[in-house]
């Protein structure tokens, strides 16, 4: 009961908190004058005071078995291992409120460290939206999701988690991630609402979120492919990415705010796409609680399962009053803030960002249409229809080509201009290798279109970057590759997702075109040939452990008659779930992954069905590599500073040397550097 | 600025060479027959690509497991029985299996299993009735998606460097190549 106590009190703390941020910013931000940041400062450690408290209540309720506490009593048992207790804390609807609210308060800390002075009032307006959406998560946890129900009598177990959230340790890692992802982009979505309401125009908003941009991209990409190796490695069903809804509503976000990301850099860069800008980002805060809401409510399943949780009509409502207030508030200021400037010309880099821009957010229109299309179908007709892979592949692959081309191509064409000449000297060695590589493909007898060219498209991208690296570097020497690697992190780290990006697109198709898959039923003893092996069923074990109950098939593989590997995939059977939880084994080689899961296990026989996936290592190092990108995006700057506001005695005496451009955020470009500046051309 | 005359000399070509560390002097003068020669290879190369893909794929079309990825598994959320591990599924593919043997159309076929399981089972709804909007849609947002980007960009004429300007750049770049690795690190 003490832990119901303190979790409940420190969340109404963190909700008085966040009330006292929204009022104090918000008074800041009309008449800095009046103003000062000691408020503000005290209301956000209350916050996160609160905040912390109310974690860290629910996780020691959870880890000393307090039954007496309804989340507790729900989610957990006393049987449940201690890490699948503490993941408990936000492997169910309440939990994951209360880890959210957490997470928004930690970015509301960081926005404030921003605030140097309760006059900086772009800082003060986006505190006000900060504390108003936390407002909405802490109420949320204090009504309709409170986890905090005091139960009497106090029940002597719980059922213990849902089945397959305490299968596999991927549950530790993938939830935190994708939130810190999706709960990062409330800061420029502050920072945005902040200078719409003031009329701000210019790059500034840009440039304060871009650290706040990056963590969340960079923290939703993790989860996405975190989330990808989970379905595969533990879900058993044998891919990595199904479309299903749940799955949609985190590419969702991921793929406006990886539009917004790009865009950003034309803004800050040439000025353009200012209005265009602040719709992203409206859009991907939106997507964010959208994607809660269709993960939450179940509504995607049926229509008529919406009324089981008071959350979601909560959900629904706020992310409708979110998306009136911002797109009302930019139909009435927006004009104030648009860019003047214009496209000059469309081959250009600008003009590639424009076009990436137009795909992935035609990408994200798809699949968002995809996922609703059934419920707006039944909300009208009452009739039901599926949409699923055949309609999302048909729609994305094109899509994801296109996006690959003006990969290869904008990151290598200099700003306002392209001529053909300045991106064919640019890119023909690269295109050269990739002509060769897809040719060597070709010749050595892989005829799958799709692979061989992203082979072309890949090997265009890492030979242009490498390029690019060599002749913008005054000499070899590793060292002064590493200053200029170190001197542009924003292009940089861009050029190395983009190689990651390349990767998961070649083994996703490698894995949609030469894997095969097949189902056999095996007698003890019986062998089956796959993968070049030969696979034999050698008995069954069965282990208690308490949570529960293991029955592991032990599959041999034999080569030539010498034993190469044992597989043991197995299934769990959880008491609070009747079917049992199919656990896969996958033998991973630098050649081809193995893939075993059973589907049905008898006495004297076994089902299985069997994957063989060329290089699927390649997809997760893939992954790796994106999310190396946006990390060494984000390294290595100390904090800057807010630019100073102009003071009356004009120019601040520091006045930077005429040859240096004074802003910061003006590394995302390599076009300018020394020996790329398009002068003839 | 394409089509200006190079009057500006070797000087200031731009690095279109691979070679960073060359003095400026020796990369401009590669001869056109260079590029020339390139673009015969990469175009050689490229046939070379098309002819073999346009071969046919290395594997014969299998309409089976085609149909089984449009069907979805009843049991199942929204996986196919192509992907579905469940028996209802692989009883489902063998049936599938069956009557493409027997010579059924994809269009019989998917007919077969909408009758047994109604609608939901097509996981690619038809572009008719209610879904087809689900088609169209798509189609309308990437129409209008491309107007606005034509209309965004501004054709005309590339805005040309004044003598001054050109002088400028190629003071400025001459001194950064003389002034080495200190130069890279600068914010351009």
């Amino acid at each position: 009961v003490i832990w119901a106590a303190a979790g409940y009190a420190g969340t109404t703390l963190a909700l008085a908190g966040s009330l006292a941020l929204t009022i104090f910013a918000w008074r800041a931000a009309r008449r800095p004058p009046t103003a000062r940041r000691a408020p503000l400062r005290r209301a956000v450690t209350l916050m996160v005071v609160g905040a912390a408290v109310s974690m860290g209540s629910l996780e020691l309720a959870l880890v000393t078995d307090s039954f007496a506490v309804s989340y507790v009593a729900q989610n957990s048992s006393r049987a449940t291992p201690l890490i699948f207790k503490v993941t408990a804390g936000w492997s169910a609807l309440a939990g994951s409120i209360v880890l959210w609210s957490v997470v928004l308060a930690g970015f509301t800390a960081g926005v404030l460290r921003q605030v140097r002075s309760a006059d900086d009032r772009l800082g003060t307006g986006a505190l006000a939206v900060m504390g108003a959406v936390a407002a909405f998560f802490f109420g949320l946890v204090s009504t309709v999701a409170n986890p905090f129900g005091v139960l009497s009598p106090v029940p002597l177990d719980g059922p213990g988690p849902n089945a397959l959230l305490q299968n596999h340790l991927m549950v530790a890692i993938h939830p935190p991630l994708l939130y810190i992802g999706y709960v990062g982009f409330t800061v420029p979505f502050a920072f945005a609402l902040s200078a719409l309401a003031q009329r701000q125009a210019g790059v500034e908003w840009l440039r304060r979120t871009r650290r706040a941009n990056l963590v969340a991209w960079t923290f939703l990409s993790a989860g996405l492919g975190v989330g990808a190796w989970w379905s595969y490695e533990v879900l058993g069903w044998g891919g990595f990415w199904a479309w299903d809804p749940v799955e949609n509503a985190a590419l969702l976000p991921w793929l406006v705010g990886t539009a917004f990301i790009h865009s950003a850099v034309v803004q800050v860069r040439r000025g353009l796409l200012q209005s265009w800008n602040i719709v992203l980002v409206l859009t991907t805060f939106g997507l964010t609680l959208l994607g809660t809401f269709l993960t939450r409510s179940s509504v995607v399943v049926s229509v008529h399962s919406f009324t089981t949780s008071s959350v979601a009509p909560a959900l629904l409502g706020f992310f409708v009053a979110s998306m009136v207030v911002g797109f009302g508030l930019f139909a009435l200021r927006g004009s104030a803030l648009a860019s003047t400037g214009r496209l000059e010309s469309l081959a250009s880099r600008e003009g590639a960002f424009l076009v990436n821009n137009l795909l992935l957010t035609l990408l994200a229109f798809v699949t968002l249409l995809g996922t609703l299309y059934p419920v707006f179908v039944e909300a009208v007709s009452g009739s039901q229809l599926s949409v699923g892979r055949p309609f999302f592949d048909r729609m994305a692959v094109p899509i994801g080509f296109a996006l690959l081309l003006t990969m290869g191509i904008g990151p290598f064409a200099p700003y306002r201009a392209a001529s053909g000449r300045v991106v064919w000297s640019r890119l023909r060695l690269p295109l050269l290798l990739g002509a060769a590589a897809a040719a060597g493909l070709v010749l050595a007898g892989l005829r799958s279109a799709p692979i061989v060219l992203l082979v072309l498209l890949g090997v265009v991208v890492a030979a242009g970057s490498a390029r690019q690296l060599l002749t913008t570097a005054p000499d070899r020497r590793p060292r002064s590759l590493l200053r200029l690697v170190r001197g542009r992190r924003g292009y940089w780290g861009g050029q190395l997702a983009h190689v990651g990006v390349v990767v998961v697109a070649l083994a996703i198709a490698v894995s949609a075109g030469l894997s095969d898959r097949t189902s056999v039923t095996l007698r003890a003893g019986q062998s089956v040939d796959f993968a070049g092996y030969s696979l034999t069923w050698a008995g069954t074990t069965g282990t208690d452990r308490g949570f529960r109950r293991e029955q592991t098939a032990r599959i041999e593989l034999r080569r030539d008659g010498a034993l190469v590997q044992v597989l043991a995939p197995r299934l769990n059977q959880y008491p609070s779930q009747q079917q049992a939880v199919a656990s896969p084994a996958v033998w991973t080689t630098a050649q081809q992954d193995v893939y075993v899961a059973l589907s049905a296990l008898e006495p004297d026989r076994i089902s299985v069905n069997l994957w063989r996936y060329p290089m699927m290592w390649a997809l997760w190092a893939g992954g790796a590599i994106v999310v190396a990108g946006g990390l060494w995006a984000l390294g290595g700057r100390t904090r800057r500073p807010a630019e100073p506001e102009p003071t009356p005695a004009g120019p601040a005496a520091g006045t930077p040397e005429p040859d240096r451009t004074p802003e910061p955020a003006t590394e995302h470009d390599p076009a300018a550097e020394p020996s790329q500046v398009p002068v003839r051309a | 600025v394409p089509d200006q005359p190079a009057t500006n000399g070797p000087a200031l070509a731009p690095a279109s060479g691979g070679s960073g560390s060359n003095p400026p002097a020796a990369r401009a003068g590669r001869p056109r027959g260079t590029d020339l020669l390139l673009l015969l290879a990469l175009v050689g190369l490229l046939t070379v690509v098309v002819v073999g893909l346009l071969g046919g794929s290395g594997r014969p079309p299998d309409r089976a497991a085609e149909l089984d990825a449009r069907l979805r598994c009843p049991v199942c959320k929204s996986v196919s029985i192509a992907d579905s591990p469940a028996e209802t599924a692989s009883a489902m593919r063998l049936v599938v299996r069956e009557q493409v043997a027997a010579g059924r159309s994809d269009a019989e076929i998917l007919a077969y299993f909408e009758e047994r399981y109604g609608p939901t089972v097509r996981l690619d709804p038809p572009a008719a009735g209610r879904s087809l909007w689900l088609w169209v849609l798509p189609a309308i947002a990437a129409v209008a998606g491309v107007g606005l980007v034509l209309t965004r960009s501004r054709a005309g004429p590339l805005p040309t460097l004044s003598e001054r300007d050109r002088a400028l750049v190629a003071a400025e770049l001459t001194a950064l190549r003389r002034s080495g690795p200190e130069a890279v690190d600068r914010e351009p």
